[in-house]
């Protein structure tokens, strides 16, 4: 099956106090129409970059993006009109994600308008677009501003909006970290519904496994900037491959009475000073780490099952 | 109708912001009743008999009493209203759009734009307004059209430089990431989702600029490059001077005048002030 | 005995409209030497409950009645310096973000010190000592003590403001949100460090989060708070496994679970009631799937129902039958 969307060996450089920093540095990734991927990582390990890169909102240093098999890394302007279409954004943040002085109809009206549907068919559009979200009866809702919304009525909205042009992918960056913990189960079953009933392709960044794990058949784990792990969710949480993703799992709250309390099994701090250049960026914190992990940057080998794990350990010699 | 209401409320918060718009509406109904609030034509000279009226003192006939040439002060202080609002919003609405289309050219579209009219603006600032002003109007003809231009090519940079800074932060703004991925063009971003963001800030710096254009007229009507045939505060006070008014002691000729420029430049002053609060919250916090 | 006993607080905070009850009859036990969480959505009341404890009401907001007793005494009637000499000694505070604790230009050493010395009467040479140790006991190399906060990650921020929490080695601990700005690793590194310290100094802690995951890891005992008052507390076994009241029950299921099985999240659908207008019967009725005419109507009393579990709900004996039930979201969509 051919991707929907696909990046090959995307970096993202830049200068920081004289120094070269990678935030993204050679990630590829490809994603089939209808699948849903999903990007975890701590803040600071280039997830949202790579998002945005992929959308188009940030140019990469080096790489390629293809959309439908067509090369989308250097459209500018109205050539990338087309591809805004069928790929949009639900962003983290719904209180600052509408214009605060158009109306509910006004926002939703706006992606139409520029994506040349004619006006005759709006209303309904709106319309079906603000049932899908459960924003009911929609005429309730048309006319209001964002002010007067809360956070998870916002972000229907929001989903709303990215929805109405008829996309092929959504992009979703933490859609649900802002918002009350009663509402949120709402906005991931939405997004889950509009994904099965539209067919659409679905990437979610988050630093929240749980939530990954709900709505994410495949998930790519990164780690300052790199993708140290790969596969199919599921199987990636119950047998981590990269002692990364171990700690990882590990650290994740579980909201139930038995708890492992042992020690994560990692070491230090993720700001103290990461290392550069050659080897595994992980080794520092890494209980496992040996002389080939600073001698060598770990390249991604397949383990079979879609998964696949840029680390050392385990490596034939 | 909502908006009314919310200036109302906020007018009543900010004592600042309500004096200077009374005495902004003050003038602003003078100047449309001219006609009929003047007891007399401002260019009529006027008689006591077969003489010409000239300085006589503060009388029932004459409130403020009359010029030299016999003409009546408060008549020539409620037409100068006219030309004041004339000169004040004419600049003022110069400096508001064109300070506003360069801040926010230059604040959201950044690179050699932003550094072209950076540069320009801070080349702009340091030019001396009044010498700048009398070299032009030697040059040309002197008039109105020199202080407005005068007032518009040296204020701009103070209204661009703040919508720049608010275009920046509000560029790093969710929405406007969200108007690029609904497939916005830049130009209908920055006009149609920025600038009505901008406006109330830009306004406010229309309102000083409508003071700093007033005194510039007066300055220079008061230095003689103004245009004699109009009535304004500026030619009044020129007249005055000339006219060793000052000297005289008849402050009843000279002193409105001049109260009414110092009245409508506080005004616009007052109003930035107070509405300081409205725009940026947290320096009132502080 | 209780070393806090919260009965039927009430803050209430001044707004164009009127009185907002952000805290409304609220009733807390927190036992000593022991981790209580208050858990909630935003708007709840429970960071204004943390800073009314504290005595540090921002302006608007004003303590309406009820009583705080801690350690024997009642707060409310106290006088800003005898409460002043209450705060930090015997009772300290860790804010959500720890820049709001630490003054961003000046050096930690300086800002331990200052406490040690102004507040704890600590001399130059004694106060040095113990800040090292301060550092050393939440896990960071003293020598960073030279550090200006911005120096710091978001964990070493926090980690600081904990030593600046415990520096004077208070009877209880409210920590507002300690650990919802931090990645998952630094979260439950930091959670480490406040559950280690709090066996080792037996201190009574009180942990403000909305993240019932973070409850189960780190409390012993769990109030849950909604509009303003308390609908359900007890020990946090008690409380996850056979919760009592609705809005617990719809909690549990609210979260999805790293290991958890696939079955459906469960949505509470509606949003929390207006405090400045609260309605006159159960607060969570409008929202809730199993309300009666009688909840609409009388507000339900706290009643303990068990050991040490007390709930605020009319059909609280029912709670076997309607666990069930709110396990499934069809139950919670028609309401």
């Amino acid at each position: 099956m051919s991707a929907l969307i696909e990046a090959q060996g995307l970096q993202k450089t830049f200068r920081a106090r004289g120094r070269l920093v990678h935030a993204v540095n050679d990630v590829s990734l490809a994603v089939a129409p209808g699948e849903a991927l999903g990007i975890v990582g701590e803040s600071g390990c280039g997830k949202t970059t790579t998002a945005r890169m992929l959308l188009r909102l940030e140019d990469p240093s080096a790489g390629r993006i293809l959309f439908d098999g067509a090369d989308i890394t250097s459209l500018r302007g109205a050539a990338l009109r087309p591809f805004r279409a069928r790929a949009q954004l639900v962003f983290q943040n719904p209180f600052d994600a509408l214009n605060p002085r158009f109306t509910i109809r006004r926002s939703l009206a706006e992606p139409l308008r520029n994506f040349g549907i004619p006006e005759a068919e709006h209303a309904a559009r709106i319309d079906a677009v603000l049932n899908r979200v459960r924003l009911t009866p929609p005429e309730a809702w048309l006319d209001r501003r964002p002010h007067e919304l809360s956070g998870g009525q916002l972000q229907r909205v929001v989903l709303a909006r990215a929805l109405i042009p008829g996309p092929s992918l959504i992009v979703a960056d933490e859609p649900v970290s802002m918002l009350d913990v009663s509402v949120r189960a709402g906005i991931l079953n939405l997004l889950r519904e509009a994904r099965d009933a539209l067919g659409l392709a679905a990437i979610y960044i988050s630093h929240d496994l749980a939530l990954i794990r709900y709505v994410c058949e495949r998930t790519l784990v990164m780690y300052l900037g790199r993708v140290v792990e790969e596969g199919p969710t599921t199987e990636l949480i119950a047998n981590p491959a990269h002692p990364y993703t171990r700690a990882l799992v590990a650290a994740v709250p579980v909201p139930r009475v038995e708890q492992d309390r042992a020690a994560l099994p990692i070491r230090g701090a993720l700001s103290d000073a990461p290392p550069t250049g050659i080897g595994c960026a992980f080794r520092d914190r890494c209980p496992h780490a040996f002389a080939r992990c600073a001698d060598e940057t770990p390249v991604a080998r397949s383990l079979g099952g879609g998964r696949a794990v840029a680390c050392h350990l385990g490596e034939a010699a | 109708m909502r908006g009314v209401r919310s200036a109302l409320r906020f007018l009543r918060g900010e004592p600042f912001a309500a004096v200077g718009a009374a005495i902004y509406a003050v003038i602003i109904v003078v100047a449309i009743f001219a006609d009929r609030l003047a007891p007399y034509d401002p260019k009529a000279i006027l008689k006591v008999g077969a003489r010409v009226a000239r300085y006589l003192p503060m009388t029932p006939e004459h409130w403020l009493g009359t010029t030299s040439s016999g003409r009546d002060v408060l008549s020539q202080v409620i037409f100068g209203t006219r030309a004041a609002l004339q000169v004040g919003l004419t600049a003022a609405f110069a400096v508001v759009a064109i300070g506003t289309l360069l801040g926010l050219l230059s604040g959201y579209l950044g690179g050699w734009v932003d550094r072209l009219i950076t540069r320009v603006a801070d080349i702009v600032l340091g030019l001396p307004f009044l010498p700048f002003m009398l070299v032009l109007a030697a040059l040309t003809s002197p008039g109105t059209g020199v202080v407005i231009f005068t007032v518009t090519a040296l204020l701009w940079p103070n209204t661009a430089r703040v919508i720049r800074a608010q275009v920046l932060s509000l560029r790093e703004r969710a929405w406007v990431e969200a108007a690029r991925v609904t497939g916005c063009s830049t130009a209908r971003i920055m006009f149609v989702h920025v600038l009505p963001q901008v406006l109330p800030l830009a306004a406010l710096y229309g309102s000083v600029a409508i003071g700093w254009a007033i005194l510039a007229e007066a300055s220079a009507s008061f230095l003689g490059f103004g245009d004699p045939s109009t009535v304004s505060w500026g030619v009044m006070l020129q007249d005055a001077y000339a006219n060793q008014a000052l000297s005289r002691g008849a402050w009843n000729w000279f002193g409105p005048p001049g109260a009414a420029i110092m009245a409508m430049v506080l005004a616009g002053f007052m109003i930035s002030r107070g509405s300081e609060k409205l725009l940026f919250p947290k320096l009132a916090d502080q | 005995m209780s070393l806090l006993s919260v009965r039927s607080l009430r803050v209430t905070y001044a707004s164009r409209s009127g009185p907002v009850r952000a805290v409304d009859g609220m009733d807390l036990e927190v036992p000593a030497g022991s981790i209580t969480g208050l858990v909630g959505e935003s708007g709840c009341g429970k960071s204004t409950l943390g800073r009314a404890l504290m005595g540090v009401l921002p302006d608007a907001g004003r303590i309406a009645g009820g009583q705080v007793v801690f350690e024997g005494q009642d707060l409310i009637p106290l006088s800003e310096s005898a409460r002043r000499a209450i705060r930090w000694r015997r009772m300290s505070f860790i804010p959500q973000t720890a820049m709001n604790a630490l003054d961003p230009v000046q050096r930690l050493r300086g800002q331990m010190l200052e406490v040690l010395i102004e507040r704890g009467g600590f001399s130059r040479d004694r106060a040095l000592v113990r800040a090292a140790e301060l550092f050393r006991m939440v896990g960071l190399d003293p020598v960073r003590l030279a550090d200006y906060p911005h120096q710091f990650s978001g964990g070493m921020r926090q980690r600081a403001s904990i030593a600046l929490a415990l520096a004077l080695e208070p009877a209880l601990v409210i920590a507002d949100e300690p650990v919802t700005a931090l990645d998952v690793i630094v979260q439950r590194q930091v959670l480490d460090v406040l559950r280690e310290l709090q066996a080792r100094l037996n201190l009574a802690m009180i942990l403000v989060t909305h993240d019932m995951a973070v409850v189960a890891y780190a409390c012993d005992r769990v109030a849950v708070m909604y509009a303003g008052q308390v609908v359900e507390s007890g020990p946090v076994e008690a409380v996850l496994e056979r919760p009592l009241h609705p809005y617990t029950m719809g909690l549990t299921h609210a979260f999805p679970d790293v290991h958890g099985g696939s079955e459906a999240l469960v949505p509470i659908e509606g949003a929390p009631p207006s405090l400045l207008h609260p309605p006159t019967g159960c607060r969570f009725a409008a929202r809730c799937p199993f309300a009666q005419p009688r909840c609409h109507a009388e507000p339900p009393a706290s009643r303990a129902l068990g050991a040490d579990h007390l709930v605020a709900c009319w059909r609280a004996e029912e709670a076997p039958e309607l666990r069930a039930l709110a396990a499934t979201p069809a139950t919670w969509a028609a309401a």
